[in-house]
């Protein structure tokens, strides 16, 4: 029986993948809209240079409101459930006894900073090439691992105060920016950055959600990497 | 003018990282009072919506096709208002529940703060891939509200769930996609009459197949249902109650906007005869498996198996040419789901409420619960009510539209369904009023609830019940253009 449907799983995505090749080499409708010219004609006044930058903070800024929430959502759901688990952990420098491991010491020593460095450098250079916040965010979270995983970082628990702030701060900086241009204009839209001062604006979110974005990827990995007691050894 | 469509999105956003800011289990009082202003200016909206019209919301005063629309109209509102009027009870009910129960009230608040944000965002929406993250959003949120339960099973039920959403949402993208492939925009507005004046693809009749089956699974429309049950029997009752009542809406109102507005120049009527036979099959399979169930709250949860099936019965009779018989078609099916939604709200509080006070979730058990509990039997009994369709209920009102356009469309078979799906849902509602009215269990002993747990299921399950009276506005709204 399980077989049986496995088999009809495999038929039908084949199925699917075919269908979508056939219907992916018919050429696109004549009637297309050229989105592309569109965005590089309005681009003047969107505040940054780069159309990727342009799109995601501000034609099309409120999808990447929402975006980042989808990630926050997603730490609420791993802390939702390490809740129930006691989790101990391992005293910092644990490892480093070991002399194998003073090559990881030393390369995080120096990766560290120079990670730190790379990201502040994305996050400026998403206005006018490739670059902005999910990079330079994620180029953090990946500090915090490889420091969690040579034993400089210890593991999360479930966060303090200070850490919640973190984890929300560059959130609620995009969500006071995105209320404030509606208020102070009038009729303001949401999201209406003016002209004049878009690129500063939209250079305040970037930098709130590098914060933000790089504690809630690294928290993914943090708040799980602490090993969680057994029963057995409680007892 | 005060325009209070951004602030719809933007206020439960801010609520949702205060409560998480505020810490575990924390900021019941703060949501309370947030949906209390978010109920206003969702009345004041209704009410411009009823002078002035639909309209369009350029956020960022960019516009089609660069930027992101926002539309609002007759349904729009009815569906916000509706979130929040079963939102508010909910709230106040699920701050008790928590206080006597703190399981699973870890990360309740934001995640319900978040959860009506994607339900706020997904009913303005007029950018199909906009409507794609909100549906990313309600559905993370939902399934976190799942996990929270915390037993292996609360788990085991969040994980197909997540694996279900992620299923229909991926096959929505996946449309989403192939009509950006094909047409070069994501905006209703511009792909609406692209599809209807161009030649039918094969790109948007794959793209309108997967987008309508990834919407169809999030509805749990049988033979899509098998994750239901589980998800929402399983979690704490303020969740389930959300979920049942809210979250399957969301996916049902995408299908009915899709459907009527995008894909009108593809849809056959073929396609809507197999959308209301598959809501016959869930109404008639739904409520015999309801009856089977020994847990109370599995039994609830079947029955919205069931009642999701009425909603797809519109999809035929709207095929009918006969001029009045498609308008009260579309008027029963939404009456269908504002009904639906009090009542099974109401259903899952006061079956909450049983269950905290017995202690354990079994039918058997209920017996003196009528001397015990007589006001939260007394809600069951009222929700019950509308879900038979009997009168004054909403659900009475929803029922003799749908069987009103079924009979002048002469489309009799599906009218036989719908009476049986009635008497069915007498038969499973009675099995637990019956039960309650036994003498109780010997050795049972029946823990006291406080009464803002029973107060405010009553209160959905009154508004449930004088909606009847009320509806001619709801269908005002509705219909205003």
């Amino acid at each position: 029986m399980r077989s049986l449907l496995n088999v009809l799983v495999i038929v039908l995505s084949a199925a699917l993948g075919l269908v979508l090749i056939g219907v992916i080499l018919e050429s696109p409708s004549p009637a297309r809209v050229r989105l592309s010219e569109e965005v590089l004609m309005q681009i003047g006044a969107s505040g940054v240079t780069h159309p990727v930058t342009a799109v995601l903070l501000n034609f099309r800024g409120y999808d990447t409101l929402l975006e980042v929430m989808v990630l926050l959502l997603a730490l609420l759901g791993v802390l939702a459930q390490m809740g129930k688990q006691k989790r101990e952990n391992p005293p910092a420098g644990f490892y480093l006894t070991e002399p194998r491991m003073q090559v990881l010491l030393w390369l995080a020593r120096v990766l560290v900073p120079l990670m730190v460095l790379v990201a502040g450098y994305l996050l400026w250079a998403g206005g006018h090439q490739p670059g902005g916040a999910f990079q330079a965010g994620a180029v953090l979270a990946a500090a915090g691992v490889l420091l969690n995983l040579s034993g400089l970082l210890p593991s999360w628990m479930e966060p303090a105060w200070n850490l919640r702030a973190g984890l929300v701060s560059g959130l609620l900086v995009f969500l006071l920016i995105a209320a404030a241009v509606m208020m102070t204009a009038s009729p303001g839209l949401l999201l209406q950055y003016p002209p004049a001062s878009a690129g500063m604006l939209i250079l305040l979110v970037e930098t709130g959600l590098t914060l933000s974005l790089g504690l809630i990827l690294a928290g993914l990995f943090l708040f799980l990497s602490g090993d969680a007691i057994d029963d057995e050894a409680d007892k | 003018m005060f325009d209070p469509v951004p602030w719809l999105i933007l206020l439960p956003l801010v609520w949702g990282c205060l409560t998480f800011l505020t810490g575990v289990g924390r900021g019941g009082r703060l949501v309370l009072a947030g949906l209390i202003i978010q109920l206003v200016l969702t009345i004041i909206l209704a009410r411009q919506i009823v002078m002035e019209g639909a309209r369009h919301y350029a956020v960022g005063g960019w516009g089609a096709p660069l930027g992101v629309d926002l539309y609002v109209d007759g349904l729009t509102g009815i569906m916000l208002l509706l979130t929040h009027v079963v939102a508010l009870p909910l709230v106040v009910y699920a701050r008790a529940y928590f206080s006597s129960q703190a399981e699973g009230a870890s990360y309740f608040w934001p995640l319900t703060c978040f959860l009506l944000a994607a339900m706020n965002a997904l009913f303005m929406s007029a950018d199909i891939f906009n409507i794609y993250v909100t549906l990313e959003l309600l559905g993370l949120a939902a399934v976190g509200l799942v996990a929270a339960a915390g037993s292996a099973g609360s788990v085991t039920a969040a994980i197909r769930y997540l694996l279900v959403t992620l299923l229909g949402s991926g096959a929505y993208l996946m449309g989403v996609a192939l009509l950006y492939g094909t047409y070069g925009s994501v905006s209703l507005a511009v792909l609406e009459p692209l599809l209807a004046t161009t030649e039918i693809s094969a790109a948007a009749c794959l793209a309108a197949m997967l987008m309508l089956a990834g919407l169809l699974l999030k509805t749990a429309l049988f033979p899509f249902h098998f994750w239901l049950p589980p998800a929402h029997g399983g979690a704490p009752a303020p969740v389930s109650a959300l979920l049942s009542a809210l979250v399957i809406k969301a996916s049902f109102y995408l299908i009915l906007r899709l459907w009527f507005d995008l894909f009108a120049p593809l849809v056959t009527t073929q396609a809507a005869q197999l959308l209301g036979g598959l809501g016959a099959a869930a109404i008639l399979w739904g409520s015999i498996l309801a009856f089977n169930q020994t847990r109370l709250k599995m039994l609830v949860a079947y029955s919205t198996v069931a009642q999701i099936g009425y909603l797809f019965l519109l999809f035929p009779l709207m095929t009918s040419a006969i001029p009045g018989a498609a308008e009260s078609a579309m008027q029963g099916g939404v009456m269908q789901l504002v009904a639906h939604a009090l009542a099974k709200a109401a259903m899952f509080a006061a079956a909450g409420v049983m269950v905290l006070s017995a202690g354990k979730d079994d039918i058997a058990l209920l017996g003196g619960m009528s001397s015990h509990l007589p006001l939260t039997l007394f809600t069951f009994a009222l929700a019950g009510i509308t879900l038979m369709g009997l009168p004054p209920s909403g659900g009475f009102i929803a029922k003799w539209l749908l069987i009103d356009s079924a009979v002048s469309g002469g489309q009799w078979g599906w009218v036989v369904v719908m009476i049986l799906g009635g008497l069915l849902s007498a038969a499973y509602v009675f099995k637990v009023l019956r039960q309650a009215f036994l003498p109780p269990v010997a050795g049972i002993k029946f823990k006291p609830v406080i009464r803002m747990l029973e107060w405010p299921a009553f209160l959905l399950a009154l508004i449930s019940l004088l909606l009847g009276f009320r509806s001619v506005e709801v269908l005002n709204l509705l219909g205003a253009a």
